[in-house]
């Protein structure tokens, strides 16, 4: 399911990134679910795409987390116990976090925030990507990797407190970190073209099924759509095998 | 009920990005230096709830524990000198409202009537003076026409008013002089024009309603009316054929294949493949930008996406463009004439302003630029265009029956942009801020998103007939222009109101954004109603399409407008304008070469209208859609720029649009014959520099001109003859296009600034394949570079190299019509036979400029050699549109690849960090490439501060 909303608008590279990558995406308005028309239940694998949801007033995300929350919390937190895999790119990372649906996997626990970049305003430029070994299923076989994709936000700077740093460190859920050209971690702009601390660009919840990130790997599954892609640095483009991952693992479920 | 006001700000030890960028610019804008931090809060107000709700709306929306902290009924920064609150005017729109009112909704809080945002701003610093603060607040953080200073806690958030009524003017029996003061300041129609309305209305036998006057005024407004681009000409003594039919002309005699739809629709339309068109629209908003920068430009945005939304029966939006000239940002404040605001605060308040709507609605924005001028300090010129994708069979303009219903969907109808048509027809003066505060607002762009996808949804169910967007002139252009040929009866007291108090005609001239009308058969009016339910989109049936030819608008009981549509579209007089063209009294400077090669090189690259413009690229989402095949910037460091962009709107399909433009202002000061001439080529040829096919190409024209006084209409006269040459020498059309005629500044005094004419020309075409496109980044060492085009070297008029030296000169570059076909042809041709690694157009700052951009995307130096018998300066920085520097593929000869063009092989590209010249076998200079990117960086770096430099 690829979840649209009022100011949703990655949804159709999104939706073509999961067609790519062998999944059958519908796309589903808040509405629809509000009502009762169409149920998460009835889907494998939730996706929260990016965009601008309710012009991101107030907070980044919020207004969409808070209408999650107050309608939808029972079949968001059945899904996810269900072991059924989520991920929310830039604005859906914002909105999961807010949810609480990450970092720990529980709605309305909200454990850190997505906050405005260092350099106070939108950021659109392409970044390199440490893979973490991690329990992600998004990102299996990817560890150690350097990712090549874009970032495009205002509000991407990840920020928690020094207690839930800690344990997402230890647990193993930061996913990816914004990395120099050879994959070290690093706070440099614009490389870290946020300010996030410990350079984190992506984390999921314990269980490795709920993933968020700033940066949009939609926009890296075909080839010509990377900026250099005339350079022939690449064989294949990168950010597909995040959606092809979540499709094989959601088939196994 | 009283109003509740909760405060939220950033835990203190956390950095606060808005308060640093206000800071950075007191400091550089400023320049003053007592302000040593600044913190922001947010203000939120409520009114229907009590404290015990705020507390639980401001720790589950509105303040985030993990790094915010709140209060309520409380000030949140208390420590610093200086607190104050700006906030939007009332009746202002502030987007921010609607979600706090759904999310209070949505977490099951009942009363709340009103709420309400603004932001707080403390200042710390023991030395800092209220005359600091008054300067701070009156340039940088409070712009008069939209919002204001809050001082004490607000009564009230509610806007109340009466329901306005209808006036009737007593125009039968006026003077003429009475008739021009009516007109003055709102109408800007002219005498000819008022006795024109004066005479229908002693025909009718009755006084006017000022909804009457003022739909007259909007419909045969300059900007609506185009009257000189349709008025008979004299130039020179001679009669010759009205502008804008010179243009039509030549488009209908190139009568070019791919051409579905030219200048009749919102946009023009070209055919792309398997089954689907493209469409194109590139509008301005000049006025409006002026007084209100960030509004103005987001509201352009806006404006031009619901044309490409209104063309055929719906097209989605698939790229936004910007092109704007301005005063250099650092302008001394005492030549900023009254009533003007600042070059630097406008470029980046435009800037933000086009970042947000585009962004917002999810629109790339990826093609664009940057010029400057002294003269445009008290008139800037913003341009905006979108293009589009739609499907052939309901590509052409739609026509509403007799029956059909016409249905307003989008926002609410407010007291903003009235008069916004009228206005921009008319000139600046000093009292141009003060009279038309209201023909400005903020922009909605989730409100337009939601739009647009109820109108894709709308148009594959079949369910539009026609289809128009709410611009300029509100309900009365859209549904006075759709009911042209049937007429049309409106029902307005059914138009949802943002707040109560409007008169009828205000209501029906309203121009709140995000608003469209549709044409909609009555048996679908159901259908679409429930798709426009389910995306949260408003939708009213407003009116009705009749066979009567009136147009009829009642407000309950009362009749505010009767007119006959005859009248109303073509009782304009045609104006008879008189032109005048002489060509200016200049010479060419005799300057001496450059002692200092390295300084003047850096000169050329730091120079306003050459260097990078990467720091305003980087704040717009280009990315977007997933469709950006050859993006702004490219290369090995992502800051290599190329000429145009090249997109694949259909997911998984190769198929691609290509978009490009060219402009150069300060040449129509010498001739705006060559000079639109050089912007035509200059647009082609950056698309073609990336791949585009010449014979698959159209051409939009934005005419953007000092007010039509015989001398600039004389210069307005040869700047279309030169675009019609330029269609029967190229076979490109025109397909779209619009004219801005009112930028002159008349001040106090007898103060007059007029803008350098600016011809706008943007070109988009479509390729079979993507992957047949090219960068402009250098792919490596040791490959050939060729000079492809015709240049005659001493044709330096209006070139960079001059301007530094200070002059203008005579001799410009002169387009040959005759060749540059041929060298687009083959050069093209050269690329799809994979013979090309890069290529870039030759501009501004000519071939020095080129190179050094190609060796910074590649990272990779280059090697290369002028012939004995040339200036050198002349070659380096000779600015002909139509040429290009190419580097090679290995292996391909470059006599038998440009047989038949002029061309010349310069040398080749080297494993180094530097550019090395030589002339007549002698080395002449060697210049670090480090050094040339710093000084090609710098200039847009320093006024939008990025991080790197706030050190």
């Amino acid at each position: 399911m690829v979840l649209r909303t009022d100011g949703t608008n990655c949804d159709r590279e999104t939706f073509h990134a999961f067609a790519l990558a062998g999944g059958e995406p519908r796309m589903v308005h808040i509405n629809q679910l509000r009502a009762g028309e169409e149920k998460l239940a009835d889907y494998h694998i939730l996706v929260i795409p990016g965009g601008f949801s309710y012009g991101d007033d107030v907070h980044s995300g919020k207004i969409l987390a808070v209408e999650l929350t107050s309608f939808l919390q029972e079949q968001l937190q059945e899904f996810v116990d269900a072991g059924k895999p989520v991920l929310g790119i830039c604005n859906g990372f914002q909105v999961l976090v807010r949810t609480g649906l990450l970092p720990a996997a529980r709605m309305g626990e909200i454990r850190a925030a997505l906050i405005a970049n260092d350099s106070g305003r939108f950021e659109c430029r392409w970044v390199n990507l440490r893979v973490e070994d991690t329990r992600c299923v998004f990102t299996r076989g990817l560890a150690g990797r350097v990712l090549n994709l874009p970032v495009a936000h205002g509000e991407g700077k990840f920020y928690t407190g020094e207690d839930t740093l800690q344990e997402i460190e230890q647990a193993g859920q930061v996913v990816f970190r914004y990395a120099g050209p050879g994959g070290e971690p690093t706070g440099d702009y614009p490389q870290n073209p946020n300010g996030s601390l410990n350079a984190i660009a992506g984390i999921c919840d314990p269980a490795g099924r709920v993933l968020g990130l700033m940066p949009h790997p939609e926009r890296f599954v075909e080839r010509t759509q990377h900026p250099n892609w005339r350079r022939h640095i690449f064989s294949e483009p990168l950010g597909l095998a995040i959606f092809k991952n979540g499709v094989d693992y959601a088939r196994q479920i | 009920m009283a109003v509740i006001e909760v405060r939220v700000t950033n835990r203190p030890f956390l950095p606060d990005p808005p308060g640093e960028e206000i800071l950075y610019e007191i400091r550089h804008a400023l320049g003053i230096n007592t302000i040593e931090r600044v913190r922001t809060a947010r203000v939120f107000r409520f009114e229907g709830i009590d404290a015990d709700t705020a507390r639980v709306l401001a720790e589950k929306l509105l303040a985030e524990d993990v790094f915010q902290i709140y209060t309520i009924d409380a000030p949140i920064i208390r420590d610093a000198r200086v607190v104050v609150e700006v906030a939007y005017k009332p009746g202002v729109m502030n987007p921010e409202a609607a979600s706090l009112i759904k999310a209070a909704r949505d977490l099951g809080i009942t009363g709340l009537v009103a709420a309400d945002s603004s932001r707080e701003f403390g200042f710390y610093g023991p030395e800092i003076s209220d005359r600091d603060v008054e300067m701070i607040l009156d340039r940088l953080l409070v712009n008069d026409t939209v919002e204001r200073v809050i001082r004490e806690k607000p009564a009230t958030l509610l806007i109340s008013g009466l329901k306005g009524h209808t006036a009737v003017i007593p125009l039968t029996q006026m003077k003429d002089e009475e008739l021009m003061d009516l007109s003055r300041d709102s109408l800007f129609l002219n005498l000819e024009e008022m006795r024109a309305i004066q005479d229908y209305f002693r025909l009718t036998g009755r006084e006017p309603t000022d909804c009457e006057v003022e739909t007259l005024a909007q419909t045969w407004s300059e900007h609506c009316g185009h009257k000189t681009f349709k008025a008979r000409l004299v130039v020179n003594g001679k009669e010759k054929k009205p502008l804008l039919k010179r243009l039509q002309e030549a488009t209908a005699a190139a009568n070019h294949p791919l051409v579905l739809s030219a200048f009749v629709d919102n946009s023009g339309v070209m055919a792309f493949y398997d089954g689907w068109a493209i469409c194109g629209k590139v509008e301005t908003h000049n006025s409006p930008s002026a007084i209100e920068p960030y509004g103005g430009a987001a509201t352009g945005s806006g404006g031009v996406f619901r044309d490409i939304m209104g063309t055929g029966q719906g097209a989605r939006v698939i790229a936004s463009t910007d092109m704007f000239c301005f005063a250099p940002p650092d302008t001394p404040r005492e030549e900023i004439p009254p009533g003007c605001l600042s070059p630097h605060y406008l470029l980046r308040r435009v800037v933000a302003g086009v970042r947000d709507y585009g962004n917002r609605m999810g629109i790339p924005t990826n093609n664009g630029s940057v010029h400057f001028h002294r003269d445009f300090r008290a008139k800037p010129t913003v341009i905006v265009g979108a293009y589009g994708i739609l499907p052939v069979e309901r590509c052409q303009k739609g026509r509403p029956r007799p029956g059909d219903l016409a249905v307003v969907i989008g926002g609410r109808t407010g007291r903003d942009g009235i008069h916004g048509a009228t206005f921009s027809s008319g000139e600046m003066t000093h009292r141009t801020t003060e009279v038309n505060a209201s023909a400005v607002q903020i922009g909605h762009p989730i409100e337009e998103k939601r739009m647009a996808d109820a109108i894709v949804a709308a148009s594959e169910a079949g369910l539009i007939r026609a289809i128009t967007d709410c611009g300029a002139g509100g309900f009365a252009s859209a549904l006075g222009e759709m009911g042209e040929e049937t007429g049309v009866r409106v029902w307005l007291e059914r138009a949802p109101l943002k707040y109560q108090g409007l008169k009828p005609w205000e209501i029906w001239l309203s121009e709140s954004q995000e608003r469209m009308v549709l044409a909609v058969a009555p048996e679908n009016r159901d259908r679409l109603l429930e798709i426009c339910r389910r995306l949260n989109v408003e939708a009213t049936v407003l009116g009705e399409f009749t066979g009567d030819r009136r147009l009829l608008v009642t407000y309950g009981e009362e009749t505010v407008c009767d007119l006959d549509m005859q009248f109303l579209h073509h009782g304009l007089p045609q104006r008879v304008l008189s032109a005048r063209w002489q060509p200016p009294e200049l010479e060419d400077p005799r300057l001496p070469l450059p002692e200092n090669w390295e300084e003047t090189c850096c000169r050329i690259l730091g120079h306003l209208n050459v260097c990078s413009k990467e720091p305003i690229v980087r704040m717009y989402d280009h990315g977007v859609q997933g469709s950006c095949g050859l993006p702004p910037f490219g290369g090995v460091n992502g800051n290599g720029p190329n000429d145009a962009v090249v997109l694949t709107p259909l997911p998984g399909n190769p198929a691609a649009v290509i978009i490009a433009h060219g402009l150069n202002p300060v040449l129509n000061r010498i001739d705006p014959y060559h000079g639109s001439l050089w912007a035509a080529a200059e647009a082609v040829s950056n698309a073609v520099a990336a791949g585009a096919d010449p014979a698959e190409l159209v051409l939009i024209d934005n005419f953007i001109w000092p007010f039509p006084d015989e001398e600039s209409l004389g210069a307005l006269d040869r700047a279309v003859d030169a675009c019609v040459d330029f269609v029967r020498a190229t076979g490109m059309p025109f397909i779209s296009g619009k004219d801005s005629l009112s930028s002159t500044y008349r001040g106090t005094g007898g103060l007059v600034i007029k803008i350098p004419p600016v011809l706008c020309v943007s070109v988009f075409g479509r390729l079979p394949d993507v992957a047949r496109t090219v960068s402009a980044d250098f792919k490596g060492p040791d490959h050939t570079l060729v000079l492809v085009g015709k240049r005659h070297l001493p044709e330096m008029a209006g070139s960079v190299y001059y301007d530094l030296a200070g002059y203008l000169g005579k001799n410009m570059p002169r387009i040959d019509l005759q060749t540059v076909p041929v060298v687009w042809k083959i050069l093209h041709r050269a690329i799809q036979e994979d013979k090309i690694l890069s290529c870039h157009d030759i501009s501004h700052g000519g071939l020095a400029a080129a190179l050094a951009e190609m060796c910074f995307g590649g990272q990779v130096g280059a090697h290369i050699a002028i012939p004995a018998d040339v200036r050198p300066d002349y070659f380096l920085f000779n600015e002909t549109a139509g040429c290009f520097l190419v580097e090679m593929a290995p292996g391909v000869d470059p006599a038998m690849a440009f047989a038949g063009i002029p061309h010349l092989v310069l040398g080749k590209t080297a494993l180094s960090t530097e550019i090395a010249v030589e002339r007549g076998g002698q080395p002449l200079f060697r210049i670090s490439l480090a050094l040339l990117k710093q000084a090609w960086q710098r200039p847009m770096n320093e006024v939008f501060g990025t991080v790197e430099n706030r050190g």
